[in-house]
């Protein structure tokens, strides 16, 4: 019986051996140790051996059903794995190919620049708002004490649709428009575009952008436009940003100032401010014995080129995607 | 310095950070030999800087120097001027003060070189040792000069006067200008001899020849020398400074100063006196000061010792009293009108860099942002998030710019409104829709290899209407080529802008938008392929367009392929929106799915499936969409295959499917009723 036991031992090492699938070890169990396995009947044989033998034949034949199942399951194991495997691999993927990518919209940078001010504004308590870009001579120049015959009115600079009519050539229009539709204090920021009559070059464009805003209170003071301002830099230009205010002339200021920051080692000239003048602040119906305000205006355009290091004004309006992708 | 005496030496270079710190910008700065040569920007309020004396008072202010203009000693001989020429002011609107000096016996020649030197180095070309003397007195004292050859005033003097109809001079320039009525000119008994204040007359020029000079120092009125330099279309060192407005005191010092050079330079003789007419002097203006609101406008304490000290170092005369004081304000000052004017004068001496910076002590508010202006960035943000790039064009557009894009002669957005005066072609009218700019946006990209192009912009339309002129604000959506990178192995038709990618865009940002009642209904638009376009409504209000751009217009554009673009209006979705989404409570109990394959006429609108099932379907239909149509055999010619499917959910309970098969039954019924479906 030993022998025989052997025997079996070994075929079934060797079937097992050279079983290649899941499937072949499992006919191999059913072969076995199925009802009607080669093992099983031995098994059954048992009772019918000497009384001697029975006890050794049994350990025997038990000891190698115990082998023989730990090694089908072993082998089952084994060839799961690489059948599992074989079948991800052909599921491989070429991580090298490139993504599906969805488009990613992408602000315009002047867009992007104009956000970013109106935030810094409205984070100071500005109320931030929009006005006609078809404006009358009335708030683009008269109520900013401009009168008929200055040189700032020259046809030359601005673009007319009637005699009473024109492209807004600055946002200033803007705050004479809403001071008199509110009681002080008033805080009012606007961002918009603004047109003047320029040949198109590499600085120059007959649109473009500015940002326009003014604070109307008691006591509100010249230091308080340098604090404002110069918070406004710090914001947009980054904490070391100084800020250099240079006396100027607008006819709508008094006094009047130049705004320039400092960036990369340079002075960067961003726009114009002032305290109010007196007249436009009467024209709006405030009474500038008890209320002062200062007013500014800066540009966004320029400001944003020396920003990002574009050295062609027209590239913001050509709208090239490779250009647009860029920021 | 020449023209100041300075406490101290001041270092040249300093000043190029000094002059800015008073007014005056620094152009360039350039050093010639020992000289440095500063080239100034003045404000328009500042006529006085434009002589160097002015800016020289405003070094001395500021430096606490004492000013050292040049000093005049004339040797004056017979006969007096006024019996040999004569100066009459016509219209005394037009002129203010004229001065005239008579030199005679001069010889004509060239300048010394220090003269000719100075001039050049300022920009002016030196012609004669007379006509240099105007041009160095005018740089000196900001005065503009000109001298006539005397003999060849007919009469012997000159009036002011304006131009009648049909007068003509040609111009020291050799131009003939033809005077508008009411222009300014200077003229002799006979004839015009000057465009006062911008130019003189060839006729009467200093010439070699010249032998008696008719010197003229005046105050033209700066709007009267405007109006006929814009109506010439001339623009001069003259009419520069008599637009700005001088000092009608200056006049007299400059003609004097002028004759005393002639006589230096040329020889001759000063005729004595001289001919000023100055029908109306001003007297000097008193302007009051209250040094209390000078603090507190400015924000900083400037004691009063100093301020009174700034304003007298400009000259201006200081009556101090306890609250209030009166300023005298110098004649060439005539800018400072009230007491901002002199708190800027006393800020601007003082140092605008050591005024502090504060925040304002006024109640802190938060900032809000307007309706508006929230709406656009709302709109903004979600275009931005449905992959699309943002775009600024012009709002300026060619005058056929309309057409070329496919806009009919008798559209309403043909109305655009037309610039007065444009610059360029380019330029003419302001756009009615963005339309044409996106359009032009791609034809950019596709001529430099950029295919696959999705942009919008949200910009202002400008229309004329029967009403007058509107304003509005739009959203323009424009895509041509791929939607998505990484296309390899993937069917063109997926990843290609198509209408439906267009149309998915706008549904996406009407339903982020939390828009309720809106409808995208097929419209044929002439811009537009004209079967594949589509109207935009909202709450039964137009909205917009959405389409596939007209193939004409794309070859037009040579666009080389099919391009999708949709205008959408702002303000009805805006309206619409609701702004704070109402939660609706979710469903846990199970749905169940029905497909169903509906055969009907090709011409029959999938949406039209839909809507016969959303309606009979009853209120357990939680969803109804298409997802697959579907032409071809075994489907009859004629006839095309919409496969819908169906979401029924009760959120109380779970269906039967036997109450589904009963609905499912009865759209099946209504379809066939309405739409004469048959079934696969």
């Amino acid at each position: 019986m030993q022998e025989r036991v052997n025997a079996l031992r070994q075929r079934a090492a060797q079937e097992l051996e050279s079983a290649s699938t899941t499937e072949e070890v499992e006919a191999l169990r059913r072969r076995y140790l199925g009802r009607k396995g080669e093992l099983t009947q031995l098994l059954r044989s048992l009772p019918q051996l000497p009384q001697q033998e029975r006890v050794a034949a049994g350990a025997a034949l038990n000891e190698l059903k115990e082998w023989l199942e730990q090694r089908l399951q072993e082998r089952a194991e084994q060839l799961r794995a690489r059948e599992q495997d074989s079948r991800l691999r052909a599921e491989a993927v070429d991580v090298t190919l490139p993504g599906r990518r969805p488009l990613v919209g992408r602000e315009h940078v002047l867009g992007r620049m104009m956000e970013e001010i109106r935030d810094i504004f409205r984070s100071m308590g500005f109320e931030v708002v929009e006005g006609p870009e078809l404006e009358t001579e009335e708030f683009n120049f008269r109520r900013l004490n401009i009168p008929d015959d200055h040189p700032a009115r020259d046809a030359q600079d601005s673009f007319y649709l009637d005699d009473e009519h024109l492209l807004r050539t600055q946002c200033t229009a803007v705050d004479v428009r809403v001071m008199p539709r509110r009681t002080p204090p008033i805080r009012v920021v606007t961002v918009g575009r603004c047109y003047r009559r320029d040949v198109v070059d590499s600085t120059h464009m007959p649109v473009f952008h500015q940002v326009d805003g003014f604070m109307v209170g008691e006591g509100i003071r010249f230091s308080d436009l340098k604090g404002v301002l110069a918070e406004f830099a710090r914001q947009l230009w980054g904490p070391e940003t100084r800020v250099r205010f240079q006396p100027s002339y607008f006819p709508f200021t008094e006094p009047s100032a130049e705004i320039a920051v400092s960036f990369r080692g340079r002075w960067l000239e961003i726009g114009g401010c002032g305290m109010f003048h007196p007249r436009v602040l009467e024209m709006a119906g405030i009474d500038p014995e008890r209320y002062t305000a200062f007013a500014f205006g800066c540009g966004v355009d320029r400001p944003a080129m020396v920003r990002y290091g574009i050295d062609d004004i027209r590239l913001f309006w050509e709208n090239d995607v490779r250009f647009l992708g860029q920021f | 310095m020449e023209l100041v005496d300075l406490p101290t030496p001041q270092d040249p270079a300093e000043w190029e950070e000094r002059f800015p710190m008073l007014g005056l910008g620094v152009e360039a700065v350039e050093r010639v030999g020992d000289d440095w040569v500063f080239d100034l920007e003045t404000t328009t309020n500042r006529p006085d800087w434009l002589g160097l004396l002015g800016v020289a008072r405003e070094v001395a202010a500021a430096c606490r120097g004492r000013l050292r203009p040049p000093q005049v000693h004339l040797e004056e001989s017979d006969p007096p001027a006024a019996e040999v020429a004569w100066v009459e002011v016509a219209d005394p609107g037009l002129c203010h003060r004229y001065v005239g000096r008579v030199v005679v016996d001069v010889r004509v020649g060239p300048s010394p070189a220090w003269m000719a030197e100075r001039l050049e180095r300022s920009g002016i070309r030196s012609i004669n040792n007379v006509v240099d003397v105007t041009n160095y007195v005018m740089l000196e004292t900001g005065q503009p000069l000109h001298a006539f050859d005397l003999d060849r005033l007919v009469g012997g003097g000159v009036v002011v006067r304006a131009a009648r109809p049909g007068e003509v001079l040609v111009t020291l320039d050799g131009q003939e200008r033809r005077l508008h009525p009411g222009a300014l000119v200077i003229a002799d008994r006979e004839r015009v001899v000057a465009v006062g204040g911008i130019m003189g007359g060839l006729d009467t020029e200093i010439r070699p020849d010249t032998r008696r000079v008719l010197l003229e120092s005046a105050w033209f009125h700066p709007v009267a020398v405007r109006r006929t330099a814009r109506a010439l279309g001339m623009r001069t060192e003259g009419s520069t400074r008599h637009e700005r407005g001088g000092d009608p005191e200056r006049a007299r010092f400059a003609a004097a100063r002028a004759a005393q050079l002639i006589q230096q330079l040329a020889g001759g003789r000063v005729l004595r006196g001289e001919l000023d007419v100055y029908p109306e002097p001003q007297p000097p203006r008193r302007v009051s000061l209250r040094p209390a609101r000078l603090r507190r406008v400015l924000g900083v304490e400037v004691p009063d010792e100093e301020a009174a000290d700034i304003l007298q170092r400009l000259e201006f005369q200081v009556e101090r009293g306890p609250d209030r004081w009166v300023v005298t304000v110098p004649s060439h000052r005539r800018d400072v009108e009230r007491e901002e004017d002199l708190i800027e004068e006393v800020a601007r001496i003082y140092g605008y860099d050591r005024i502090p910076e504060t925040l304002p002590v006024e109640v802190m508010g938060v900032g809000v942002v307007a309706p508006e202006v929230d709406a656009e960035r709302r709109i903004r943000e979600l275009l931005l998030r449905a992959g699309l790039t943002e775009v600024l064009t012009l709002s300026l557009v060619r005058a056929d710019d309309l057409e070329r894009v496919g806009i009919p002669p008798d559209h309403p957005l043909r109305r655009a409104i037309p610039l007065r005066n444009p610059l360029t072609q380019e330029h003419t009218h302001l756009r009615t829709t963005l339309l044409p700019s996106l359009v032009e946006v791609l034809r950019t990209n596709r001529a430099r290899g950029n295919g696959d192009v999705h942009v919008f912009e949200v910009g202002r339309v400008f229309q004329a209407s029967e009403a007058g002129w509107e304003e509005r604000k739009a959203v323009g959506i424009a895509q041509m080529g791929r939607s998505l990178r990484g296309t390899w192995n993937l069917p063109q038709e997926a990843v290609q802008a198509s209408f439906h990618s267009l149309k998915g865009v706008v549904e996406g940002l009407l339903e982020a938008l939390h828009l309720q009642g809106w409808e995208i209904q097929a419209e044929p638009l002439p811009w537009l392929h004209p079967y594949r376009a589509a109207g935009l409504w909202v709450d039964g209000r137009r909205a917009g367009w959405l389409g596939e751009l007209h193939p004409e217009v794309c070859e037009r554009y040579d666009l080389r392929g099919r391009a999708y673009v949709a205008e959408l209006e702002l303000a009805p979705l805006v309206e619409a929106a609701r702004t704070i989404p109402q939660y609706r409570p979710l469903a846990y109990t199970p749905a169940v799915e029905r497909d169903l394959a509906v055969v009907v006429d090709s011409s029959v609108p999938a949406g039209e499936v839909v809507r016969v099932v959303r309606e009979v379907a009853g209120g357990l239909l939680e969803a109804c969409e298409p997802f697959d149509v579907y032409a071809g055999p075994p489907v009859p010619p004629g006839r095309k295959s919409v496969a819908v499917r169906m979401r029924f959910r009760d959120p109380a309970r779970t269906l039967q499917s036997e109450e589904v098969e009963r609905l499912v039954e009865r759209v099946r019924t209504a379809l066939r009723d309405r739409l004469a479906a048959s079934f696969r």
